[in-house]
C-alpha cells in the first residue's frame, strides 16, 4: 500500500528529453559572436543556471522512487553537459539507473535496542544524494539532487547499528 | 543603467544640501539624497531609542534591550509570579554600542559614542560581581524599575555568554581594569584547566584569580584512533564544551593577550580552539559543536525513560539517534546549532586571524566551510538549504525519530536545514582572507551560487571584478548589505556599492517603522542588538571614505535572555527564550 502511494516520476523524463534536445540545437548558437570576455563568461554562467533550472533535473529532488530502471536524468541542455555522481551508486548509478535496495535504510529500535513492531517501516526509504556537475565552455556549476528510494519487494530490515 | 543615471541626477541635485558630511566622500563616489535618507532613518531610530530608553527611568544610563514601537516602553520579562520586569542586559546591546560609535564617526557628533560610554561605564561600575563576571548574558538582567540584578533561571542564574562577542575595544576604552578583570574571570568561571572541560554556565561564586592564565598547559585531550579519526572523550561531568561558549572565551583571551601583551591568554585560546579542530572529521573537513560527550552519572533506570534528557545519561544524540551507530554523537551533528559552528565561530576565527595574526585559522575556516558546503549545500525550489547529516557525511535527511529525546519529539522528521543570509559573511570573509587564488576557487564558486540564489545577481568569476548584479534586488538583509560593502572594498567595483545602496534602501523601506528599525513591518519590538543599523552605517562610512578599520565591525547578534516566565496564556509557567517570546510579538498581539 505504501509503495502504491509513492510517486513515480520516470514518465517525466520521457516528456522532458525530446523537448530539451530541440532547445539544445539552438542554445549554443546564442553565444556565437559574443567576443567580449566578461559577457561570454556571464552568458555561460547564466546558461549553466538555466540548465539546472530548466533541464528538468531539479524536478527529481525529493521524489520517491519505487521501481527499478533508468530515471532518464537529463544529460545535456543547450550544449551544457550534465553528469551525476551518486553517493549510493549501488542504488542509483552515476547514469541514473535505479536498483531498488533489498534492505531498509535504517533499522529503528527502541532505546534498549529491542526490535518492536512499533517502529517497523519507520525509516525504510533511502535518501540518495546525487552530486551534479554542469559544464559548458570550461565553466563548471555544481548542484545536488536528493532522491528517496524505497526498498525492493520482500526487503529485509535487521541491521541495527545501535 | 537607468537607475545609475537617476542616482547621478539625484545626487547632482541634492548633494549640496546635505548637512552631515564631516569627512570627504569615497573617491569617485557621490553622496546622494538616498544615502542621506538612509542615514537619517538610522539617526531617527537612535534618537528614539535614546529618548524613550532614558525616559523610562532617568536615574540610570542603562537602556532596555528592546522598545515597544507603539508605546515607547521597554520590553518586559514576565516572571511566573506575574511580575513584569523591564530589563537591560548589556550583552544583548553590543550592536547598538557599535551603532552609536559608528554614528559618531559618520556624523562627527561625539554625543552618540558618549551615550555608549556612559551606559557601559555605569554597567561596569555597578553591575560587575566582585569576582569579575558581569551581570549579563543569558540568565541575568538589570531590572529597570529597581536597578537591581535579577535572575531568570531560579534565584542564582549562572553567567552565560554564547556568541555575544562583546565590543571589547570600547569597554577597554571606558574601563580597562573592569574589562581585563572580566576577560580573566570568564575563563576561571567557565573552564577547567586540568581536564579542558568547559561549561557554558559560570558561577558568580567562583573566586577571582588574577593568575588565571598561569596554569600549566595540558596535552590535547583529543587524540586519534588507529585510523586517524578523532576520539571524542565521553568523560565530561556535565560540562559540555559547546562551541558557542568557547567562541566567547577564545575571543576574550585573544583580546586580553593583545591588550596586555601577555601571550598566555592567546596560547590558551589557541589550545581551546585546537580541540574543536582536532575533533573535526579529517575526511570531510566538517567540524564539531563540542569536543566531548558527557559521562554517564545517572542510573540505568532513570535513563531508561527517553523523555529524561539529562546529560548525566550520556550523549543525547547517542541515545536518540542510536539507529545510526557510533557516528551518532552530539559533537557530530550537522543539522542543529549550525549557525554557531559555521557562522559565529568562523567569524571569530577570521577576526583572530586578521586582528591578532592567528593565520592558520583562515585555513581552518576554509576547510570547515568547504567540507560543509561540499557535502551539505543544496538548492531546493530556488532556495539555499543544507542536507542534514553527521560530520562524516552520513545523511539523516528524512529520518523519522522513533522516540522523544533532547533533539525533539517522537515522529519528528529531519528536513533540510535553513541556510540564512548570515552565511554570506563567513564564506566571503574566508575567501578574502585566503591569500592564494587557487585556494579561493571552491569557496568563491559556492559564494557565487549562494549569492545568486539569494537574489543578489551574479558576482561573476573569481575576483569579483566583473559582476552582473541585480541592482533592483528585493533583498532587505543586513548580511547581504555587508557582503556587498566588503566586496566593494575588496574590488573597488562600484557595482557592489550600488547593490549595497539598493539593499540599504530596501532595509529602510521594509524595516523602518514608527521611528524604529524592526524585524518586519508588523513586529512590535525594536531590538537594540539588531544588525541593520550597524550595516547601514558601515555602508555610510564607506561612502564617506572612512577607512574600514576605523569603523566598528560586525561579529555577531546572538544576544538573548533564557529562563522561566509566564506563558502568554497568563497561567502556565514556561522556560523559553526572548527570541521566541518577546521578539515574535506583533503590533496586533
Amino acid at each position: 500500500m505504501k509503495k502504491l502511494a509513492t510517486i513515480l516520476i520516470l514518465t517525466l523524463a520521457l516528456v522532458a528529453v525530446p523537448t530539451l534536445a530541440i532547445l539544445g540545437a539552438t542554445g549554443a548558437l546564442d553565444l556565437v559572436g559574443q567576443t567580449e570576455e566578461t559577457w561570454d563568461e556571464k552568458a555561460v554562467y547564466q546558461l549553466l543556471v538555466d540548465a539546472e533550472n530548466l533541464s528538468g533535473m531539479s524536478r527529481y529532488n525529493n521524489q520517491i522512487i519505487a521501481v527499478d530502471g533508468d530515471l532518464a536524468l537529463p544529460k545535456e541542455y543547450r550544449g551544457v553537459t550534465i553528469t551525476y555522481s551518486s553517493r549510493h551508486p549501488e542504488i542509483i548509478s552515476n547514469d541514473g539507473v535505479v536498483t531498488l535496495p533489498d534492505t531498509c535504510w535504517i533499522d529503528s529500535r527502541n532505546q534498549q535496542g529491542q526490535d518492536t513492531t512499533q517502529f517497523d517501516h519507520l525509516n525504510d526509504n533511502w535518501p540518495v544524494v546525487l552530486d551534479v556537475t554542469l559544464t559548458f565552455m570550461g565553466q563548471v556549476r555544481t548542484a545536488k539532487l536528493m532522491l528517496v528510494v524505497a526498498p525492493a519487494e520482500g526487503f529485509t530490515c535487521d541491521k541495527y547499528l545501535g | 543603467m537607468k537607475k545609475l543615471l537617476l542616482l547621478l541626477l539625484i545626487s547632482l541635485g541634492f548633494s549640496t544640501l546635505l548637512p552631515l558630511i564631516p569627512v570627504s566622500a569615497s573617491a569617485g563616489v557621490r553622496y546622494t539624497d538616498e544615502d542621506y535618507r538612509r542615514l537619517s532613518a538610522v539617526i531617527e531610530h537612535v534618537e528614539n531609542v535614546l529618548y524613550y530608553g532614558h525616559a523610562y527611568n532617568q536615574d540610570t544610563d542603562l537602556l532596555p534591550d528592546a522598545i515597544n514601537t507603539l508605546t515607547g516602553m521597554p520590553a518586559v520579562w514576565t516572571f511566573p509570579n506575574r511580575a513584569e520586569v523591564p530589563y537591560s542586559d548589556l550583552a544583548n546591546q553590543q550592536n547598538f554600542f557599535r551603532t552609536l560609535v559608528a554614528l559618531s564617526l559618520v556624523t562627527g557628533d561625539p554625543r552618540y559614542r558618549e551615550e555608549a560610554e556612559a551606559s557601559l561605564a555605569e554597567y561596569m561600575e555597578t553591575y560587575q560581581n566582585t569576582n569579575g563576571l558581569m551581570y549579563w548574558g543569558g540568565h541575568r538582567m538589570i531590572n529597570l524599575d529597581t536597578l537591581l540584578v535579577q535572575s531568570t533561571e531560579s534565584e542564582n542564574g549562572p553567567h552565560e555568554l554564547k556568541n555575544m562577542l562583546p565590543y571589547y575595544e570600547l569597554m577597554l576604552d571606558v574601563d580597562p581594569v573592569a574589562t581585563v578583570r572580566f576577560m580573566q574571570q570568564l575563563w576561571t568561571a567557565h573552564f577547567d584547566w586540568a581536564t579542558a572541560d568547559l561549561n557554558r554556565h559560570g558561577s558568580y561564586s567562583a573566586p577571582y584569580n588574577n593568575n588565571v592564565f598561569g596554569q600549566p598547559m595540558i596535552p590535547d585531550i583529543i587524540v586519534m584512533d588507529e585510523f586517524g579519526m578523532p576520539i571524542i572523550p565521553a568523560n565530561s561531568p556535565g560540562d559540555l564544551p559547546f562551541v558557542n561558549a568557547a567562541t566567547d572565551l577564545a575571543y576574550a583571551a585573544f583580546t586580553l593577550a593583545d591588550y596586555t601583551g601577555d601571550p598566555a591568554p592567546r596560547e590558551w585560546a589557541q589550545y581551546l580552539m585546537r580541540q574543536y579542530h582536532l575533533a573535526s572529521n579529517p575526511d570531510t573537513g566538517m567540524t564539531v559543536y563540542q569536543y566531548k560527550s558527557t559521562l554517564i552519572t545517572k542510573s540505568a533506570s532513570e535513563c531508561a525513560i527517553p523523555s529524561y534528557t539529562n546529560s548525566g545519561c550520556g550523549d543525547r544524540v547517542a541515545r536518540q539517534f542510536r539507529d545510526f551507530g557510533p557516528i551518532a554523537r552530539e559533537s557530530n551533528v550537522q543539522w542543529k546549532n549550525t549557525q554557531a559552528i559555521y557562522v559565529d565561530n568562523i567569524l571569530m576565527l577570521l577576526e583572530a586571524a586578521d586582528r591578532y595574526g592567528v593565520n592558520e585559522y583562515v585555513d581552518w575556516a576554509r576547510g570547515y566551510l568547504e567540507g560543509y558546503l561540499d557535502y551539505g549545500y543544496i538548492r531546493i525550489n530556488g532556495t539555499n538549504k543544507i542536507i542534514p547529516m553527521f560530520n562524516d557525511g552520513t545523511v539523516t535527511y528524512g529520518y523519522v525519530v522513533p522516540e522523544v529525546g533532547y533533539y525533539g519529539p517522537s515522529n519528528m522528521r529531519l528536513d533540510y536545514v535553513e541556510m540564512p543570509t548570515t552565511y554570506l559573511l563567513p564564506i566571503l570573509r574566508t575567501i578574502l582572507a585566503t591569500e592564494e587564488p587557487e585556494n579561493q576557487v571552491k569557496l568563491w564558486t559556492y559564494f557565487r551560487e549562494i549569492a545568486h540564489t539569494f537574489g543578489l545577481g551574479d558576482v561573476g568569476p573569481l575576483g569579483g571584478n566583473a559582476p552582473a548584479l541585480d541592482l533592483d534586488t528585493a533583498i532587505d538583509d543586513p548580511f547581504a548589505l555587508m557582503a556587498m560593502v566588503e566586496l566593494y572594498q575588496a574590488t573597488g567595483n562600484s557595482e557592489y556599492l550600488e547593490s549595497a545602496r539598493t539593499i540599504g534602501n530596501n532595509i529602510v523601506h521594509a524595516k523602518f517603522r514608527r521611528g524604529f528599525f524592526v524585524e518586519s513591518e508588523i513586529m512590535l519590538y525594536s531590538r537594540l542588538d539588531q544588525p541593520e543599523t550597524l550595516a547601514l552605517l558601515i555602508l555610510d562610512g564607506v561612502l564617506r571614505g572612512l577607512a574600514p578599520a576605523d569603523m566598528p565591525y560586525y561579529l555577531a547578534d546572538s544576544g538573548y535572555i533564557h529562563g522561566y516566565l509566564l506563558s502568554d496564556d497568563g497561567v502556565t509557567e514556561d522556560r523559553n527564550y526572548s527570541q521566541t517570546i518577546i521578539y515574535t510579538k506583533t503590533i496586533y498581539d
